[in-house]
């Protein structure tokens, strides 16, 4: 039996886990519930989601690669056999991408 | 910087590691020839989790200079202590905490900080709720659309910024890894010595007093 979301401060409450995917099924349920009948909290999740969207674009920043190069000399001159690397902008998985599980 | 320094995680067994998706060996496969004195696959584990080590150690300690130096320590560190490392724990995970202990470190030498954050005063905005727990007005204005036009906006950067240099450090520091940087909360919390709860309510706190301010900014008439 799945409890239902009566009040707009539960939802505030889990909206965190909902948007991370990670609330367990019952408890999205309520809530996707309540979001259907209650617009301010739609509203609400709609900021809520905005608000990482844009701070993650003002706020967002790679390593600079004169960092990767004195880093790489750095570590040649303490590690036997480090090899520096010819083309470090090879790029990881890279901080400018949206927030993941959105 | 209020996070008390941890220990590195037990290593105990090893477990199978999955192949990854670009074909490259795995984080294991390098670790086990750097530990055998492989000083290349060491500089391909450096390359491959260099930025996201940056990105820990300049949300730490707040300074890029201080960032490089954490970041020099950390791998030499790592590098040192590789005979350790037994697979237990993931390696960037351990990683992590080696290079959140030497930023640490180094922020202890500059100013003495508390062990604990539990005894932290905390004065976060968030909604404001009626008493029967319904949303007022004022905390469901829709400024969501606007975000999109006014994302380039130097007023809406300067603004996101006075916002999150606002928030308590510990809050700062839990929202900039997970919601800017990307890590993980198992990986936030490894590092910082949180519980994954506790990370997951300071992130959930800090993103309601972000969006509060960010509402506040988009309420005013735009300059």
């Amino acid at each position: 039996m799945t409890a239902e979301i009566h009040h707009c401060k539960e939802c505030v409450d889990l909206l965190g886990e909902y948007i991370e995917g990670t609330l367990p099924p019952d408890r999205a349920k309520a809530l996707e519930d309540h979001l259907s009948l209650c617009p301010p909290c739609i509203t609400f999740v709609r900021t809520y989601k905005a608000t990482r969207k844009l701070c993650h674009h003002a706020l967002v920043r790679d390593m600079p690669r004169e960092l990767m190069h004195s880093l790489s000399s750095f570590l040649a001159e303490r590690v036997p056999g480090f090899k520096r690397s010819e083309d470090e902008t090879v790029a990881a998985p890279a901080a400018d991408s949206e927030p993941k599980k959105v | 910087m209020l996070y008390g320094r941890a220990p590195l995680p037990e290593i105990h067994e090893i477990t199978p590691e999955e192949p990854r998706a670009d074909g490259q060996p795995g984080d294991r496969e390098l670790v086990e020839k750097a530990q055998k004195g492989d000083g290349a696959a060491f500089a391909m584990l450096v390359e491959r989790h260099q930025r996201q080590l940056y990105r820990l150690a300049l949300r730490m300690t707040g300074s890029e200079a201080d960032a490089q130096e954490v970041l020099q320590e950390a791998f030499l560190n790592a590098y040192q202590k590789l005979p350790l490392f037994r697979g237990e724990a993931q390696f960037s995970s351990w990683l992590y905490r080696i290079a959140a202990n030497s930023a640490l470190m180094r922020l202890r030498r500059k100013r003495r900080a508390p062990d604990a954050l539990a005894d932290q005063p905390l004065e976060l905005a968030g909604p404001k709720f009626s008493a029967e727990g319904y949303l007022e007005p004022t905390s469901s204005s829709d400024w969501s659309q606007r975000a999109d036009e006014r994302m380039m906006s130097g007023q809406l950067g300067a603004a996101i910024n006075k916002a999150v240099d606002e928030l308590p450090e510990d809050y700062r520091t839990v929202f900039l890894l997970k919601d800017v940087d990307g890590l993980s909360n198992e990986d936030i919390a490894t590092a910082l010595d949180l519980t994954i709860p506790a990370v997951k309510s300071r992130l959930h706190r800090a993103r309601l007093a972000l969006r509060e301010k960010l509402g506040e900014f988009f309420d005013e008439p735009a300059k």
